[in-house]
């Protein structure tokens, strides 16, 4: 025996080192650790209070939360009401004043917090009965003074100048406006006008409809035995009187028609703040909650979400880029936000709709959705280390009516999720054609190019519509403006000498080359094909009063929409004949295109279709068309046009390049011939 | 009733003076053959593990010619190793159900991964390939150059009073490293070499830099072996030549006023302060929450409340290695200008120069100190922290345990003379930050 262990000693050291480990490749994980998730002791005082208490030792501290069962309150042109009331409660007892009260609860080197509908107190074990009693005063004997009603109103007004100049709470404030609506809870907005108008009876009514035990649940947390909390739950609580509290649902908020850009202007930014943004229908609890979540972080959860490794690691547009999904009973919200450097902002909202577009399209593969389950399963299990968990599974458990073992049964779920699961998630709830897009930002250096995503508009720091901040008003009518623009294209007799004209290039969609020809046989013929390797892939033609519409070979039936978007192809230079031909037209602002100050004709055809022409303020030839269009399924599609690289041809300005941006889509088109007068007929168009 | 009320005020009474006994933290340590230090402490409570590993290199470290150095490795160590390919650091973290960050300051780098406790191998795994071939590339260097500089303005230009302690730090100190903020100069960060990283990194992180501190669920022999295979063969560096800059006295008081996108005025200042660790050090911390530390605090209940003319106030002793500061800040309500918010700022910290502090007042700001140490022990990634700065700072983590007994020691009169010692005008900065457009 002696001679083994003797053998072993000298063996030891040499063993260790000779322990050598696979560098190239990660570890593999141990034995996964065995997870338990604890339920706390239930009472029920006779009043209604629900007592929860989670006994734990490992820290001599004890914490106890009240929290009301409420999902929010109606305060209209009171907003801030709820909060300042969940403030004054703290801020004096009928027998303390605030001094006393904070002095009593700071020397037992506790804390208490008030909200509107929470309170909350910890301290070290031996201190904590004292502490709770004084949690228990603030609650049930508030001083609710006039006093300190002025000075929280007058710390929240100071706080209101103070989140003007933060673009961040200024993107948190418009949003919820935006997207809640002003007349849900969620979406309301304390203001200065709004804080002036709250009176102390508002506080006194608030205090007194909703301070109920009934509807309150209280939850010990910490190094205290369960009977020991109840006791002083009875103690302090037992005679709190109950109370009827009115169950209220809000009215549902609606998404918009279709997706539009909100610009809050903050001339100071360097950086704009980007949220785009949409509520979502998903309940605590809900079965599509765990996958939906899944789905929440691979887009954009923390430093391994699919936006973070776009936004910041690819392009360094950002320093993060992180996505939200909030569940909730009366509306849930999703967001996907970034702080971007200002001329990043066009490129970093197109990357945020690609990335939901690709959730919504591809099925996530299996190592990415694995890593993520993996994810949240290590999530969970640290999230444990945390006593205040297993107390706040307990209060969801109870509040949103879940199932009694979701918790426990939630890795087992989060383990079932699929890719089909994540996808479904994704189109149930991310609608990328309904989206608000908020941003906090210099309007004059990021609006330009932003309509291809939807309407522009405005709103300022409270979330209220106001006007363009527009350059100067254009001193021009109509029919000046479309003189000089004819004249600048050439001239009205250069444009009518051109009998025929044809246009061979080549159109980039998606990396992909095709062939583009466009022939006109003046007046009034025109035809248009794009091809691949021979094959037409889209053609277009008004032939002798023909009109045809084809897609790879199928034919579009003919609409009298249809046939003025022809007509229209088939002329040379369209401002010679609108107003012979109907069209109404109004003269409105200037707009950057690409950087410099274009003229913005809006132009109505006599069937209604509105399409804006922007013209270059000193040469006068047209660099932008932008129309919008219904899509079905996909809303309002704004789709624009850019004219680049003007030649001239038998005396006539024509662009050689046209972008067509249709958000998503983009189709660039490069002429590399264009002839005018070869002696064509319309027998020619084929 | 009566009764078992006292009966439980004794029980209470015995349970307070186990708890201050209750609450030691174990833990181990040791040093391998290439100077790096290992802490751990085994705690089986939860089934997870913090593995931590702390650099002593932070700006003070870096050339006046290139700041912001220290910050910039902080975001370059993610791009990856030999093994690790770019981008895919943080990936198996997340894979294995973790999550990890890092932080910089003045004096110290400081990384962190906290995991489900089977994952710790992962842990060291990840640590030892920072340490022993990290990828210094020009294509991660580009990439993070313009992540920090994202993270400058969002943190700095684009945030009201964002950028107080860059403007505080370059008046507090004339030359010492201190003058500047770990976010450095973007200036210096483009002009920077390839060849200059990959110095940074071959001089600071060496095994005998660093401090790993383990805390959490494992196995300790077994942790240990582990710990052995994954860093023993890691070369120890040169030693680490420290910056031994002595800053003179300040002499007299520095004012500034800036221009920002504020709505209120603002008043910071900025004693000239110990250097952290010693008994001055302490009565500080004791001075910082008699000023600041709750709503029964003198600057809250004075400034904030009874007088209305603060939004907001807040103490911070930003202590460090070498001499520190000790920041008073007060943003001023609607209306009222910064120097009527300096002026009762003074007589409010100038009561401290007057007399010795009521003992009650005392008592109860012992108390709250006594508090944040437990809550700084709540979990395993605060205790990991605490352990390697400890190591790192005092040469003693044990003071994770004893730290308590140093504020004990403080008394009414150690409070008295430190803050006649330094709360003094000739020894301070004062920045005022006003809305731009009402100053002209």
């Amino acid at each position: 025996m002696k001679k083994l262990l003797y053998t072993l000693f000298i063996l030891m050291p040499f063993f260790t080192m000779a322990q050598t480990v696979d560098r190239t490749k990660a570890p593999a994980p141990g034995k996964a650790p065995l997870i338990q998730v604890g339920n706390p002791v239930k009472y029920t005082l006779a009043n209604g209070l629900q007592v929860f208490v989670v006994k734990n030792k490992k820290q001599p501290r004890v914490a106890a939360t009240l929290a009301l069962d409420l999902d929010g309150f109606i305060e209209g042109d009171k907003a801030g009401v709820a909060g300042m009331s969940g403030q004054l409660l703290k801020r004096g007892t009928t027998t303390k004043s605030k001094a006393v009260l904070d002095e009593n609860i700071e020397f037992l080197g506790g804390s208490l917090e008030t909200s509107s509908q929470t309170a909350f107190v910890s301290a070290l074990k031996n201190n904590f009965a004292q502490s709770f009693a004084l949690m228990a005063e603030v609650v049930l004997h508030p001083a609710l003074s006039n006093d300190e009603l002025e000075k929280v109103k007058k710390q929240t007004l100071s706080a209101i100048a103070s989140s003007k100049d933060n673009a961040d709470a200024i993107a948190n404030n418009v949003l919820k406006k935006l997207v809640y609506g002003a007349s849900h809870p969620y979406g309301e907005i304390t203001t200065e006008k709004t804080v002036n108008n709250v009176s102390l009876q508002d506080v006194k009514n608030f205090y007194n409809t909703y301070w109920k035990p009934n509807i309150a649940y209280l939850v010990f947390v910490g190094d205290i035995e369960p009977i020991e909390a109840k006791n002083l739950a009875d103690k302090y609580f037992g005679k709190w009187a109950k109370g009827n509290v009115a169950n209220v649902n809000f009215p549902k908020p609606v998404n918009p028609a279709q997706t539009y850009i909100a610009i809050v202007d903050r001339p100071a930014s360097v950086q704009s703040v980007v949220n785009v943004a949409t509520t979502v229908n998903l309940e605590q609890g809900g079965s599509n909650v765990i996958a939906s979540n899944v789905m929440n972080n691979i887009l954009g959860g923390g430093f391994s979400g699919r936006l973070f490794n776009n936004l910041r690691e690819k392009h360094g547009f950002t320093y993060g880029a992180y996505s939200k999904l909030n569940p909730d009973r009366q509306v849930g919200f999703f967001s996907a936000e970034s702080s971007v450097r200002n001329e990043k902002t066009d490129s970093a909202i197109q990357e945020i709709l690609h990335e939901i577009n690709v959730i919504r399209e591809e099925k996530v593969g299996d190592a990415e959705l694995s890593r993520m389950k993996n994810y949240l399963t290590g999530g969970f299990a640290r999230s444990l280390e945390n006593p205040a968990t297993i107390a706040n599974f307990a209060l969801n458990v109870a509040r949103y009516k879940m199932p009694a073992d979701y918790y426990q049964k939630y890795l087992a779920n989060l383990a079932a999720v699929d890719a089909q699961k994540v996808q479904d998630a994704a189109k149930a709830l991310l609608n990328p054609a309904k989206m608000h897009i908020v941003i906090v930002g210099n309007s004059k250096q990021i609006a330009a190019g932003l309509e291809k995503y939807g309407p522009i508009k405005y709103f300022d720091f409270e979330g209220n519509e106001v006007a363009a901040p527009k350059a100067a008003k254009v001193d021009l009518t109509p029919e000046v403006l479309l003189e000089k623009v004819v004249k600048a294209a050439g001239g009205k007799e250069a444009i009518t000498a051109i009998k025929d004209i044809q246009l061979k290039g080549t159109a980039s969609v998606m990396g992909q080359n095709l062939e583009m020809k466009q022939t006109l046989v003046l007046p009034g013929n025109a035809l248009t094909v794009m091809s691949m390797g021979g094959m037409a892939v889209t053609r277009q033609a008004v032939i002798d009063g023909k009109y045809t519409v084809s897609q790879q070979g199928m034919e579009t039936p003919i609409t009298d929409e249809i046939k003025e978007g022809l007509d229209e192809s088939a002329l040379l230079i369209p401002e010679l004949s609108y107003i012979a031909n109907g069209y109404k037209l109004k003269v409105g602002g200037v707009e950057k295109v690409e950087g410099k100050d274009a003229i913005d004709l809006e132009v109505t055809s006599p069937s209604g279709k509105v399409t804006h022409r922007f013209y270059d303020a000193i040469s006068f030839l047209l660099v932008k068309t932008a129309k919008s269009q219904e899509v079905p399924g996909r809303g309002t599609v704004t789709q624009q046009q850019f004219f680049k690289a003007y030649q001239q041809v038998n005396g006539v300005q024509l662009p050689s390049q046209t972008l067509i941006d249709m958000g998503q889509l983009k189709i660039n088109v490069n002429y590399n011939e264009i002839k005018a007068n070869q002696g064509l007929k319309t027998t020619d168009l084929k | 009733m009566q009764k078992k009320s006292i009966l439980f005020f004794i029980c209470s009474l015995i349970f307070s003076k186990s708890m201050l006994f209750g609450q030691t933290i174990q833990f181990e340590k040791f040093t391998l053959p290439n100077g790096l230090k290992v802490i751990l402490h085994e705690d089986h409570s939860a089934p997870v593990v913090a593995v931590t590993a702390l650099y002593h290199v932070g700006s003070k470290n870096e050339d006046t010619a290139r700041t912001g150095f220290a910050h910039f490795f902080e975001h370059l160590l993610f791009e990856g190793s030999e093994n690790i390919k770019r981008g895919e650091f943080d990936k198996y973290v997340t894979n294995a159900g973790g999550v990890l960050n890092a932080n910089t300051t003045q004096d110290r780098t400081f990384y962190y991964e906290l995991l489900p406790s089977n994952q710790v191998d992962l842990g060291l795994w990840l640590e030892s390939e920072r340490m022993m071939h990290a990828k210094i590339e020009q294509v991660g260097v580009n990439t993070q150059r313009e992540v920090v500089k994202e993270e400058k303005r969002m943190r700095m230009d684009n945030r009201p009073y964002g950028s107080f302690l860059t403007e505080m730090l370059k008046r507090a100190y004339k030359v010492h490293p201190y003058r500047w903020a770990p976010i450095g100069s973007m200036e210096h960060l483009n002009a920077a070499k390839l060849e200059e990283f990959i110095t940074f990194y071959k001089t600071y992180y060496v095994p005998n830099n660093c401090v790993l501190s383990i805390a959490g669920d494992f196995d300790k022999a077994d942790l240990k072996k582990k710990i052995e295979s994954y860093f023993a063969p890691i070369p120890k560096g040169a030693p680490i030549v420290k910056p031994n800059i002595i800053e003179p006295p300040l002499g007299a008081e520095v004012r500034a006023t800036i221009e920002d996108n504020v709505q209120l005025e603002g008043v910071f200042q900025a004693y000239r302060a110990p250097k952290q660790g010693g008994d001055e050090y302490y009565a500080f911390n004791v001075l910082s929450n008699i000023l600041s530390g709750g709503e029964s605090s003198r600057m809250n209940k004075t400034l904030v409340d009874n007088k209305q003319l603060a939004a907001a106030v807040q103490s911070v002793p930003f202590f460090n290695e070498d001499n520190g500061l000790f920041i008073a800040l007060a943003i001023a309500n609607m209306g009222v200008k910064a120097d009527v918010l300096e002026t009762n700022m003074d007589s409010v910290i100038s009561e401290l120069k007057s007399g010795l502090v009521g003992e009650r007042e005392f008592q109860k700001v012992k108390n709250q100190i006594t508090t944040e140490l437990v809550k700084s022990k709540a979990t395993m990634a605060g205790i990991a922290e605490n352990l390697a700065n400890f190591e790192v700072y005092f040469g003693d983590a044990n003071l994770v345990n004893t730290e308590l007994e140093k504020y004990n020691k403080v008394t009414r009169e150690d409070v008295l003379k430190v803050a006649k010692k330094y709360l003094n005008k000739d020894n301070r900065v004062v920045i005022y930050y006003v809305p731009k457009a009402k100053s002209k």
